[in-house]
């Protein structure tokens, strides 16, 4: 009878725990904390930050418990993960979500997304130079697309081994925008340049928002056919809300769909980021550069609307430069905030939201044309 | 391998700089393209017009007469119209909201000239804005 009590102490978490179980079970604890009291992005680090506890709880090897044993539970749905499967189930959910009329009103501040995706560029040298493989390197560099599921799902591809502290690294950083995004923006421009006051967009009619999902998924992957999953998804997801003859479908994809997707991708993603892989120099690294690649997509995108005033009669607010990260509603509502601050009659919201909506295209963009550099 | 070294041993320099340039001028067409959208529902809505002038212009000789945009007189809404429109509208969120909630259902609405709107309702302090960014509706 002793030998069995043993026997069954010897299999606990208790005995199988070392320091590294205790430190990411913190880690997790400072995500739910982040999420639940804080309330930064609570959709992103509450299951992520339950799923560190639950994957780093020490048990006993090769009974199918763990996330890596393939026949486990939490294996076939990380399944969602590793294949990308997830990700293109949420930019569904999200096309669906996304109204692109601000972005169709002022067309020209789809080309604040774009300068933004520079961080993704700067940020792969900044990997190569510290020593990262070119694959790492690649799904490092998307982290400054500031969009989590465009990160898991090039990293998925490319470095399935670095999925953990990507993750961490990406929806950390997203949280965070309230932190890093505001200096940056005070740095780079002026009062005055703050005080501009962006005109009034002008209706769009329904028929162009039917339009733009078609001609946008056939010009995006036509460019870039390895952004299909995603990109294909987003449009898709849009298509369905503004045709408004399947509000049914809409209607699920915006909520049930996307929640469902949310939760898994969250959790699974959680419970991948064990000791090993976290609590490594590396992932240091990743880290590090993550928050570089924040900073340079935020401050390329300033410096772009910057430019373009040079060549405008019609000035654009610079601190719109800021949102043309993909991280929706999060970078928009800063500028906004920031507009605000200023001004408390400049109104940046609708605006924000077009360079934000045109920062996911850029970013799937991104991301396909990476993947197909190592095809 | 370290440094610039690695950077350049596996072609780092030209994957960031042909990347960014194709996404760059991927976004430049797509920017080209839907703005040019619009002109283009313009021209197929008035497609019977245009073809009827274009007729009328190839028989010569003929009195012509030209007809003249009908101007229908606008009028702004005001302030008080703007309130009986968008409290209901309030009503279906909870306070405090976000502004950009309002917006998604006036345009489900299909309202007219919602940022104009909810911009006149927080002048008129019908909108107030809380610290941290939301919205209540002033009683």
């Amino acid at each position: 009878m002793l030998d069995l009590l043993f026997q069954f102490m010897s299999n606990t978490g208790y005995y199988l725990a070392d320091y590294r179980h205790i430190i990411m079970i913190v880690v997790g604890f400072t995500f739910l904390y982040l999420g639940t009291a804080k309330k930064f992005e609570p959709l992103l680090l509450v299951p992520i930050g339950f799923g560190i506890l639950v994957g780093n709880i020490p048990f006993f090897k090769g009974f199918g418990i763990g996330i890596y044993e393939p026949n486990s539970v939490l294996h076939y749905l990380y399944f969602g993960v590793t294949t990308g499967v997830y990700p293109s189930i949420v930019f569904l959910g999200l096309g669906a979500m996304t109204d692109f009329s601000s972005l169709l009103a002022q067309p020209k501040l789809m080309l604040l997304g774009a300068a933004a995706q520079m961080g993704i560029y700067f940020t792969l040298l900044g990997a190569l130079f510290m020593g990262f493989l070119p694959k790492e390197a690649a799904s490092i560099g998307i982290i400054g697309g500031a969009d989590g599921p465009t990160s898991i799902f090039l990293t998925a591809k490319l470095a399935p081994h670095l999925i953990g502290p990507i993750a961490i690294a990406a929806y950390s950083y997203m949280a965070l925008i309230p932190v890093i995004q505001p200096p940056i923006m005070k740095l780079l421009t002026t009062r005055q340049e703050r005080l501009i006051r962006m005109s009034e967009p002008r209706d769009v009619s329904k028929k162009e928002k039917i339009i733009f999902p078609v001609v946008g998924v056939l010009l995006c992957c036509f460019l870039a056919p390895t952004a299909l999953p995603l990109l294909g998804m987003l449009f898709l997801g849009n298509f369905l809300k503004e045709c408004g003859v399947v509000d049914r479908l809409a209607k699920t994809a915006q909520s049930a769909v996307i929640d469902t997707a949310t939760i898994f991708l969250g959790f699974t993603v959680g419970c991948s980021t064990q000791a090993d892989v976290f609590l490594t120099p590396k992932s240091l690294g990743i880290f590090f550069l993550g928050s570089i690649a924040f900073s340079i997509a935020t401050g390329s995108g300033v410096i772009f609307a910057k430019i373009m005033n040079l060549f405008l009669k019609e000035k654009i607010n610079p601190l719109l430069g800021a949102a043309g990260v993909s991280a929706v509603p999060g970078s928009a509502r800063e500028v906004h905030l920031m507009g605000l601050k200023e001004d408390p009659n400049n109104f940046l919201l609708m605006h924000g939201m077009a360079c934000n909506s045109s920062g996911v295209i850029g970013s799937a963009v991104c991301a396909g044309i990476l993947w197909s550099f190592f095809i | 391998m370290y440094g610039f070294e690695n950077i350049t041993a596996n072609n780092g320099w030209a994957m960031a700089f042909v990347g960014a340039t194709i996404v760059f001028l991927g976004l430049v067409v797509l920017t080209l393209v839907i703005s040019q959208i619009h002109k283009i529902l313009n021209l197929w809505e008035k497609r019977d017009e245009l073809f009827a002038r274009s007729k009328d212009k190839s028989r010569p000789g003929e009195a012509q007469t030209v007809a003249g945009p009908v101007y229908k007189q606008r009028r702004l809404p005001t302030v008080e119209e703007l309130v009986s429109i968008y409290r209901p509208l309030v009503e279906q969120l909870k306070e405090p909201f976000d502004l950009v909630q309002l917006y998604e259902i006036s345009n489900k609405m299909d309202l007219p000239h919602p940022n104009l709107s909810i911009n006149r309702l927080r002048e008129a302090q019908i909108l107030i804005a809380q610290d941290d960014g939301t919205f209540t509706w002033g009683k």
